[in-house]
Order: structure tokens, then sequence, then C-alpha cells
């Protein structure tokens, strides 16, 4: 009698618990995209870096497609230089902020923030604005300045590099969004969402010294991929990359794009680079080696693309 | 009070050095500029006399208070007397007469050393820069070993407050060099108290010239002394002889345990101007005369040490093998080693650690000195730290926009080990670090671009050969000029107002 209530109420217990109202709240909350099927890629222009979010979220479906209650979150923008905001060295602190919101409002339990910067970790992070922005939103910023955080995994896909070792912040989360700024860059030639997965690992040397372009697309095939790519083109650095010199180097081109595929996002926002300076799919050696181990595909044409302007 | 005097100055030193996240203010730098070698090196005339006149006054008191390492002597000895009976601990000394051809003959070779524009002896007897490698060397990794223990813990338990940190800094060569000097301090406090700061010592023999006439002074009221001989016993400086009742003034410390070691209150500090009664004239005119001596001679001392520390010694100095990248404001390197006492302060506040103290790699007049180990660091662009706080000046202050043009070597790029050469790969690292992109990528074969060095450009801060990936021999490496440059400030490129319309796909 007593096993047999046991179970009775365990399978319903079990089956309570699979039961998924994600796709209702989702519908409830914005109709008219719900009848439409979701888009593979949104690109929003002309907005500040909050407002283009919001829209480029809530074009994809909403956070909560992405980002579950009571999961420990990592978001990875690009804190590699020791330059203000205005230089766009760095993620735009703003949509940081404006994300690790979203995050936590969707019921994240922990939503973490980090970089393995290239010069000094502390002026880094300050200099950026974006420690302050994500305490400000109520995250938190983790160090990324010592080996002891970075544990090795194994990339059994990658060509050229078997292993890495990655932040432990990264193995703990549930999910994780990769916030790239879209910037020039001297060794890759250009840097984006692929080239941002290069601030998770702890030795860079390895990478530069066999064959930087395809140690890029090896990283991306570890099999914790972000949820998101957000690629933030609020300001965006087109020459003298990725350090950059001065305010010259800087084109204020106030966009955004958003997309869960890391290939296509980056062959997107190569074409918004041209836009502005003259840049080679060849050269930009990691998107097309990307697309051959199958981490997306370079096709804009067979994506289903939002193209919005605010 | 007295304690309370030297704890306050103190603290803040011994923290200053092992404060490895920069909690504390930047400021505190400036109690070492009162410092006595550093202020003699920095031609700080002002300090010196300062110094001298609260010492003819009031007698050593510098030894017990401001310097770090007597009082760092002074907690040796507490520790050492702790849990044992007085007559083993505190009362353990005797009276031994004054070591006087010893110490004067030290104080005598320092300053010949500082006058010849040779700090090597300097380095190895400032008081200051001895606790300084102590500090530096041994307490502040334990404290941040202790650091990364606790940020540990804390890790685990969800705060993140403290944060892991690496130890770049420490180098054989400064390792061993403290411990010396620990080992050194432990041995003669533990057996004759403060011998170092009598013999050793150059700052301490250089103010008891002018302490042997102190007008506030420890002195018997011969009538009171019962002899006990606990003054005697409990004096550091071995300076109290109880059976004829006299206190050398020169040795003393003003550390005042005498005084409170005495029941029958024979023993205090008086007003005694001028002591012996019955040479009254003489004494008199000997002081006159060695206080001016002293007075006249010092600022002297102080010019010509400056002096010939900032003439570039021109001509054939022997060279060693290979040159150190000297830190930005130091000049040149001559005049960086003539003037550097290796406290490494410069070493501890350095941010990006990239100052290290050297082993014997630059020679032996190098020893000690901080130089720029590019191997896994360099120098951030926008940061002034070491020349800030170098108590000595031997790294001068620079402003932000004196720093970004001072150029301390030239990066010089050997193709023949570059990946891109040898691996047909892109790699980019050297520029991608380069803050002034003096290191540019310029066109190879095919897509491939390869790194080229402009000069004119480079200040020589060590980004591209920090992160070189090309081991052992890097591919581009900083060539230290002996003499800095001056490179073109940047230039003001005009920002173009870029419009887009099309999202390009």
């Amino acid at each position: 009698m007593k096993r047999r209530e046991f179970f009775k109420t365990g399978v319903m217990a079990g089956v309570a618990l699979s039961l998924n109202f994600d796709g209702l709240q989702a519908a409830l909350d914005s109709n008219a995209t719900a009848l439409e099927t979701a888009p593979d890629l949104v690109a929003v222009m002309g907005g500040e870096p909050e407002a283009m979010l919001d829209k480029a979220l809530e074009t994809l479906g909403g956070i909560g497609k992405y980002i579950k209650k009571g999961q420990k979150v990592v978001i990875k923008p690009n804190v590699g230089w020791d330059r203000t905001p205005e230089l766009a060295g760095n993620t735009n602190p703003l949509l940081i902020k404006a994300l690790v919101k979203r995050c936590l409002s969707a019921g994240a339990s922990k939503v973490t923030v980090f970089d393995h910067t290239c010069d000094d970790w502390l002026k880094c992070y300050k200099s950026s604005g974006i420690e302050a922005a994500v305490k400000e939103a109520g995250g938190i910023m983790l160090p990324g300045n010592d080996e002891k955080y970075y544990k090795s995994v194994a990339i059994p896909q990658g060509v050229k590099i078997k292993e890495a070792k990655i932040h432990e912040a990264l193995l703990e989360a549930d999910a994780w969004i990769n916030v790239p700024i879209l910037k020039n860059h001297g060794g890759a030639k250009f840097s984006c969402a692929m080239k941002n997965l290069m601030g998770i690992v702890w030795d860079r040397r390895v990478f530069h010294s066999n064959d930087l372009q395809q140690c890029i697309a090896d990283l991306c095939t570890w099999q914790k991929k972000p949820v998101l790519n957000i690629v933030d083109a609020y300001r965006m650095m087109h020459q003298n990359g990725p350090q950059g010199k001065s305010a010259a180097d800087v084109a204020t081109i106030r966009s955004l794009l958003a997309s869960p595929d890391i290939v296509a996002i980056d062959t997107a926002a190569l074409g918004l680079f041209n836009q502005v300076k003259k840049l080679d799919m060849a050269s930009v050696g990691h998107i097309g080696k990307g697309a051959s181990l199958k981490l997306g595909t370079t096709e804009l044409s067979t994506l289903n693309i939002k193209r919005i302007k605010l | 009070m007295r304690v309370f005097l030297a704890i306050l100055f103190f603290a803040p030193i011994l923290l200053y050095f092992v404060d490895f996240a920069t909690v504390l203010p930047q400021g505190i730098h400036s109690l070492l500029h009162v410092q006595m070698i550093p202020a003699i090196l920095s031609g700080a005339v002002g300090i010196i006399v300062l110094q001298f006149v609260i010492a003819l006054f009031f007698g050593r008191i510098y030894c017990s208070v401001l310097c770090p390492a007597g009082v760092f002597q002074d907690m040796i000895n507490r520790v050492f007397c702790l849990g044992k009976k007085k007559s083993k601990g505190v009362r353990r000394f005797s009276y031994h007469k004054p070591p006087n051809i010893f110490r004067y003959g030290m104080l005598g070779l320092v300053l010949l050393s500082l006058l010849s524009g040779l700090t090597t002896l300097v380095v190895w007897f400032d008081p200051y820069s001895n606790f300084g490698r102590i500090a530096a060397n041994l307490f502040r990794p334990v404290v941040m070993w202790g650091n990364n223990l606790l940020a540990d813990v804390l890790m685990r338990m969800e705060n993140y407050s403290l944060y892991h940190v690496t130890i770049h800094t420490v180098t054989w060569a400064g390792l061993f060099s403290a411990a010396l000097i620990l080992l050194v301090l432990l041995v003669l406090t533990v057996f004759r108290g403060r011998l170092f700061c009598n013999t050793l010592c150059p700052v301490g023999t250089l103010l008891s010239l002018v302490s042997r006439y102190a007008f506030f002074r420890i002195t018997f009221k011969e009538q009171l002394c019962n002899r006990c001989g606990n003054c005697e016993r409990s004096c550091k400086a071995e300076a109290i002889d109880s059976k004829r009742m006299k206190v050398d003034a020169s040795r003393c410390v003003a550390c005042f345990n005498c005084t409170s070691s005495c029941t029958k209150q024979s023993l205090g500090y008086r007003f005694a101007p001028f002591p012996g009664v019955g040479k009254t004239t003489e004494s008199r005119r000997k002081f006159f005369a060695t206080g001016a001596g002293i007075a006249a001679s010092l600022p002297v001392v102080s010019a010509l040490a400056s002096s010939v520390e900032s003439s570039p010694v021109v001509g054939s100095s022997p060279r060693a093998p290979q040159l150190p990248v000297t830190p930005p404001g130091s000049m040149n390197l001559e005049r960086f080693k003539d003037q550097c006492t290796a406290c490494h302060l410069c070493v501890v506040r350095c941010p990006t650690q990239v100052l290290r103290p050297a082993g014997l790699q630059f020679g032996f007049d190098y020893l000690l000195r901080p130089y720029c180990a590019f191997k896994s660091s360099y120098c951030n662009y926008e940061c002034t730290v070491c020349g800030d706080v170098c108590p000595v000046q031997a790294i001068q202050r620079l402003t932000k926009e004196e720093k970004r043009t001072t150029q301390v070597g030239i990066a010089t790029f050997h193709i023949d080990r570059c990946i891109v050469y040898t691996e047909g790969t892109d790699c980019g690292a050297c520029s991608e670090h380069c803050p002034t992109q003096a290191v540019h990528m310029t066109p190879y074969e095919g897509t491939l671009t390869i790194p080229q060095v402009e000069p004119a450009l480079c200040i020589g801060c060590g980004g591209c050969e920090s992160i070189c990936p090309v081991n052992p021999l890097r591919a581009i490496l900083v060539v230290a000029n002996e003499e800095h440059q001056q490179v073109a400030p940047p230039e003001e490129e005009e920002v173009e107002e870029i419009k887009i319309d099309n999202f390009g796909f």
C-alpha cells in the first residue's frame, strides 16, 4: 500500500516536473512574434545598446528561450584592454549591464561575467566600465587573472588543439552568452564572436603558434556552446585593432546582432564591417574553418534573418 | 609612547610593501622620503638637516621610530624575549666599548662609495633598503600565499571578494639577499641587540656624530643609583656602563628600556646639554667644530653625490653581455646604477609585475636592481607608478604624457623565428599588444600578414616580446636603450564621421 502510494507520488511529481510552460509563457508575453517562426539571426541598427538588445531579444522570442529559471549563467564580453568604452576596445558596458539584468529577470540564479584580459586585469575591468556595470546590474564580476581558475577540458573535434584550459565559471555554468565587440584585429584580421572565445582559455600562445585561424575554429567546437551570441557593434574599431590607438580608429555605427549560430553571426558581422573597411572573407580564415567543422553556416541566404532599423 | 610612534611609522611602511592589491593609498610612499639614505641620494637637503637637528636635540629617535629596520630589530627582540626570564630575555645585554674604528671606517667607506658614484656598498648597508628587500621578497610572498589560500576557501563559499594573485616578482637574487640580511639581523639582535645599528649601519653612525651632543639624553642621578645594573643589562645598544654611571649617547637609540628598568628613578631622559662639567669649554668647542663641519659637509656630499649621478658616464664602462631595460624615468643605465639602492619598492608596486630584481645576468654592479622582465609581462602604457613611489628618485617622476613618449628600448624583429615565416600561418600577437602600433602587420604571402617594427614609434614597453609565442627565444625582443630616448607623441588623427545605412548582408 505504502509502496504503491510512493510510486504514484513519484510518477506524478515526474510528470509535473517534465511539463514545460516556457513556450506558453513566451506566447503570452509576445503574441505577435510567437505566431511567426523565430528568426535565426536578428540585426538591429540605429538605437542605444539597451534598446537594441531588447528589440533583438524580443524578435528572437524572448530571453526566456535561452535562459531558464534557476540557471547559473555566464556572460563573456571582451574586456581585453585597458581602454575606455569610447575607444571600442571592449564590449559596451551598457549592453552588458542590460543583459545581466535581463538574465536575472529571466530567473537566473546567478550571473557571472569574466574575461581573460590582455592588459592588467584590474585596469581592464575598471577602464572598460564593465566591472561597475555588472555590479550595478546585480551580477558578479569574476577574476580570470590566474591559471588556477582554469581547468583542462577535451576538445575532441579540434583539428589542431585537442584540449584547452577553460575558466571554471564556464565549466560550472548551465548556460552562457557570448558578447563580443566587433573589431579589426592585427593577428586574426577580424575579431567577433568566434575570436571572443580566446578569452575563455588560459594559454593563448599555443593558439598563436599552431595556426591561429584553425585554433579559433577548433575552440568553438567545445561541446558547451554559447546559447546565444550577441555582437556589440555600437562602436566599431575599424583599424589598429584589437587595442586601437585613438578615437580615429572608431566608427559609431549603432548596431547589434544576435544569433545562436556563431558562424552565421560572424559572417553577418563581416558584412557590416565591410560597410566601413574592406576585408575579405578569405583572410578571416576562422569563419570558413568554423563552417567546415559544422559550427554553423556562412550561407546567410539559407537563414531566416530579421533586419530592424530603430 | 615610543612604541606607539614606532608602530605609527612602521606599520604603514610594512603594509605598503606587502599590499599587493593596492588597497592602501598611494601617498604612503612619502613616509619613505624621510629615510636618511634616500634623502641623501635624492639631494633632499631639508630632510637631512631636519634629521640632524632632531638628533641634536633628542638623540637617535630616528633609529627607534623612523627606521623600519630598527623597529624591525626591536620586534625580533620582543619575540625573542617572549616567555623568557628577564635575565635571559630583556636583561641579557652587557656594556661593550664602542667599536669606533670599525663603525667610522664603515661610514667612511659608504660615504666614499656614495661620492664615487658607486652605490654598491649603500645597497648592502642602507637599513631602509635592506628592510625593503626583506618585506618585498619574504613577507610579501607569504601574505600573497595566505591571500590565495583564503581566496580559495571563500570562492568555495561563493564569496568573490578576494582573488588569486600570481607571484612573479620574487627572484633568486632577491630572495637570497633578503634571507641573508634577515639572518644577520636575527643573529645580531639575539646575541648583541642593536649591534647592526652601531657597526654596519651608515645612518646610525652618521647620526651618532651628532647625537653624542644631544641636548636631551639619558643621564644618571648618581645619588639615587644603587648600582643594580638593570639598566646596563636592558640596553640593546650596549651603551650603558652602570659601574661608571656613563651612557654613551652616540650609541643610544633612544628606546627608553633603561629608564623603565630603573627602580630608583636614577636614570632619566633629561635636558643635559654639553656634558662633562670639567671640560665644558673643550667639549663645547669640539661640539661646535664637529657640528659645523657636518652641517657644512652634508649638502656638499649630497650635491656631489647627485652631480656624480646625473652626469652620464661617457666612455668605455666594461659592458655586461646584455643590457637591462631600466624602468621609464631612470634616464640612463649609469645614472640608475649609481642612484638605485635596490629597496624594491618599485618592484612591489608595479601593477604588471614587470619589474624584477636582477641577479648577476647584467653584471655585479646591477645586482638586485630592478629591470623590466618582458618574459611574461610588460610595462603598462599609461602607468607611472614606479617613478611616483621611488624614494631615491632613481626613477624620476614622469607625467603620463612623458611616460608615453619615453623610449626605454627598441623592439627588434627576427623574421627567421617568426611563426608567420616558419609555419605559414597567421599570428600577429606582437602587433596586438603594441600600444603605439610601432609593431604593425604588413602584407605577406597570400592573405598572411607579418610584423614590421617602426623604431621611431616604439617605446620598448615589451608588450610584443611578452606575448610572442615562439620559444625559447622569442621572435621579437626589446633591446635596451643605455640612454633613454624621447619619441614623438602619437599623432592626433582626425576623427572622421562614419555613417552607414545598410547592414551589408
